[in-house]
């Protein structure tokens, strides 16, 4: 049997250990300090490894379409029949939505509410998932560069996808809506109780600290409550499928079933600012010029 | 020449990791290149080697993850070093050795983020261990093992491993 050999000098172990001993010192003593340089400078280094992460998400996307454009045509005549009649549905229904809508607008002008300005928005392609298996995120195209900054809302036209959680001078990570280490205040539209959503080791999402008076039930739509967390409010989360109610406990629970779902995700929206109103407004006090 | 391939190998290490990996994920874990990587450079081309691609390949690896830049940096360099070291102390390496290496690696870089990790409910030392770290260590090993089993049918490892010591 062949067998490979394996001998090495024996000063460079003298240097390996320095080098280790320096890295493993600076780590446990100035760990914030050591992070914020190595993220300070990760910006041009990750604007550099953009490009090859272009060029492979370049390829990948060109397989994708030849698959989707080409190969994976079955069935296509029974979707269309399908869609068409989801679209006449729609279309029943987006009468139904204009005349409320225009009936909202003349009471919101009736009771003199201000508008809620709209937020200005950056879209991205993604690019990437987590490079490991520890968290559900997803690497946008844009960074630093383009306005992007950790903790900024990332939506779709159906929902909340996650949030910025780090930025390099091309591109972003973004931190899913059904990593467990996410969190987003919510919104039950029905019933208009608040929560805090998080996500859960199987891929969905949990809406935690409900009321125990809450009349909510499954099928209920839970939106963002625009207070905190860099969304607006009002972006689709998800619908609720389960509703636990421990005994004892000071609040209920319930699962949610994202809206977004974050694996089929190609393009997305960021939200780099949103008029958040201000405790007097939200009050009826004077108003305030929001911020830019 | 050395320095230029290995920043070649991070630079394509990294996109593959995050664009492609995810096609031969299996329930949801996907093989950690990186870790194979080090781990044979550090095997192949000694302690200090291994330590410094650690280190880098771990630090642009955290770059586009959410995780912690100190842990990746250390346990990455650590494999590396470590690889290196065992490399030197066990003269003779055989497909079957690397395997089993690989996955004692990969469980305690897999144990050390399962302790790191800030205490979620959900996300017990139990469920790491059965979700993550030991599907992992599997995927890693096999991965790394037919690598090596590639690389050692195919090139002659030995000579070229034996001319760049000298």
């Amino acid at each position: 049997m062949r067998m490979v050999n394996l001998r090495a000098p024996y000063n460079t172990r003298r240097l390996a250990l320095a080098i280790a001993a320096v890295f493993l010192l600076g780590f446990f003593l100035l760990p914030s300090q050591l992070q914020g340089v190595f993220q300070q400078v990760g910006g041009p280094v990750g604007w550099v490894l953009s490009w090859p992460f272009r060029a492979v998400a370049a390829v990948h996307d060109g397989i994708g379409d030849l698959w989707t454009g080409y190969v994976a045509l079955q069935g296509v005549e029974e979707e269309n029949t399908q869609l068409r009649k989801e679209l006449e549905y729609l279309q029943g229904q987006n009468s139904q939505l204009r005349e409320a809508a225009s009936a909202t607008e003349r009471l919101t002008a009736l009771l003199e509410f201000k508008a809620q300005a709209l937020p200005t928005m950056v879209a991205a392609q993604v690019i990437g998932r987590d490079v490991g298996n520890w968290y559900r995120t997803i690497i946008l195209n844009k960074g630093e560069s383009d306005g992007l900054q950790p903790d900024m809302g990332v939506i779709t036209a159906v929902g909340v996808v996650g949030r910025i959680v780090k930025t390099t001078a091309a591109t972003s990570v973004v931190l899913l809506v059904t990593d467990p280490n996410n969190a987003i205040a919510g919104l039950i539209q029905r019933t208009r109780d608040e929560g805090i959503v998080e996500g859960t080791t199987q891929g969905l999402a949990h809406l935690k600290y409900i009321p125990l008076l809450s009349i909510m039930r499954t099928g209920d739509r839970v939106v963002t409550s625009g207070l905190v967390g860099g969304f607006p409010r009002g972006l689709a989360i998800g619908t609720i499928t389960r509703i636990d109610k421990e005994e004892g406990a000071l609040f209920q629970s319930a699962e949610l079933t994202p809206e977004v779902d974050a694996n089929r995700v190609e393009e997305v929206l960021v939200i780099q600012s949103h008029y958040v109103p201000t405790e007097g407004e939200r009050l009826g006090g004077p108003a305030v010029k929001p911020k830019p | 020449m050395n320095a230029l391939l290995y920043l070649i190998l991070i630079a394509g290490l990294v996109p593959i990791q995050a664009i492609l990996l995810p096609y031969l994920s299996v329930w949801d874990v996907k093989p950690d290149l990186g870790l194979i990587a080090v781990c044979l450079v550090g095997l192949f081309g000694g302690e200090l080697e291994g330590l410094l691609v650690g280190l880098a390949l771990g630090w642009v690896m955290s770059l586009f993850s959410a995780g912690d830049l100190a842990y990746s940096m250390v346990t990455k360099g650590g494999a590396g070093f470590i690889a290196g070291f065992a490399g030197r102390q066990v003269a003779h390496i055989t497909p079957v050795v690397l395997v089993m290496g690989l996955l004692v690696t990969s469980c305690v870089a897999g144990l050390i983020m399962a302790f790191s990790l800030k205490p979620h409910e959900e996300q017990d030392l139990w469920w790491a261990l059965r979700a993550i770290v030991l599907p992992q260590a599997c995927f890693d090993a096999v991965v790394g093992g037919a690598l090596y089993w590639l690389v050692w049918s195919r090139l002659n490892v030995e000579l070229w491993v034996s001319e760049y010591r000298v």
